[in-house]
């Protein structure tokens, strides 16, 4: 359990490494949260966004 | 059988009884009390053949030893008919009532991996739970900021043509009031030709006014945001009753406490309907 033992002894040990490192986390958590739930609804609806379809109708607009 | 599968043996000492049948008759398995005398099997009844109720010699037979009456029974077939064994019984003999249960395949197999797997929950809930109220926060916090379109409609629009020359409206744009003057040729003149250079704020008429015979400007006074009352004063302008700061006939500060000019906020002209938008 070398992990497990690397993992408790690094930031459970002490209690203020420990709360931090769960804010800090909470932090990443949220900007990864909101990253990869952007970038599913992107994929979800590609093709169907104003930001996708813009260059059709910029185009037509200039010629 | 139950006992037969388990691996901790137990020594039992039985006591020298036998078990009482429920009939009455002493439990002794090895004993046949219900064995008859041998029979012949004629008989009288000629060799025709086996009796009926003698077991065939293969299964069993039965003879007078030196001992007494043996029978010997050498098939030893279960019961042809369904057994229902009573498992929930109140008589039921409970096994090994003194013993601890056996917890070994519940138990984590490394302390050290399981302590780590139980601050790792901790830990990943309290994630989660500051990441919430993390969240929760700003989206409420976000609901008492007026969004951009609540903004765009916050203007305010007057119809010039109700003002005549020489009057003073007041009206309400964002919970504050606003001043709008219809000066006359003369105001004019006279809030251009004063030496502006040399006031306590320095502002021409030019800059505060957008055409010279409409003045707009914030009913609240520099000094404590008191609202001024209009054409009076020293200066033919404002003048605030509260603490008697005077302002002219562009609003600038002229006499009293009020450190700065009236305020002048956005605003344009709407030429085609006749109209101011503040805002």
């Amino acid at each position: 359990m070398g992990l497990a033992d690397a993992f408790y002894n690094s930031i459970v040990r002490r209690n203020s490494i420990y709360v931090s490192s769960i804010f800090a986390g909470a932090f990443a958590f949220g900007v990864g949260l909101d990253l990869g739930v952007s970038s599913f609804w992107d994929r979800w609806n590609r093709g169907r966004q104003w930001k996708d379809i813009r260059a059709k109708y910029s185009e037509a607009a200039s010629e | 059988m139950v006992v037969g599968l388990r691996a901790v043996k137990t020594a039992v000492n039985l006591p020298p009884t036998v078990r009482i049948l429920p009939s009455g008759v002493p439990h002794a398995s090895l004993i046949k009390l219900s064995v008859r005398a041998p029979a012949s099997d004629h008989h009288g009844h000629g060799s025709t053949g086996p009796r009926s109720d003698k077991p065939a010699k293969w299964a069993a037979k039965t003879y007078l030893g030196a001992g007494g009456l043996v029978q010997k029974s050498n098939v030893n077939a279960p019961p042809t008919a369904h057994i229902h064994p009573r498992l929930m019984h109140t008589s039921a003999v409970a096994l090994n009532a003194n013993h601890v249960p056996d917890f070994s395949p519940y138990r984590a197999s490394s302390d050290s991996g399981n302590r780590a797997l139980s601050y790792f929950m901790v830990g990943s809930m309290g994630v989660i739970s500051a990441s919430t109220a993390k969240s929760t926060i700003t989206e409420f916090l976000g609901t008492m900021a007026a969004s951009a379109d609540v903004l765009a409609l916050a203007k305010v629009e007057i119809e010039l043509g109700d003002i005549p020359e020489g009057k003073n409206v007041i009206i309400k744009w964002r919970g504050k009031p606003v001043f709008v003057r219809h000066r006359t040729a003369d105001e004019i003149e006279e809030a251009r030709q004063t030496d502006w250079k040399k006031l306590r704020d320095p502002q021409s008429d030019e800059e505060r006014t957008k055409k010279p015979e409409w003045l707009v400007m914030l009913g609240v006074c520099t000094h404590l945001g008191c609202v001024p009352i209009g054409e009076s004063g020293d200066f033919g302008g404002w003048f605030c009753p509260c603490h008697g700061s005077h302002y002219d006939i562009s609003g600038r500060a002229r006499k009293g406490p009020a450190p700065s000019n009236l305020e002048v906020p956005p605003h344009d002209f709407n030429e085609a309907e006749g109209k101011l938008i503040i805002g």
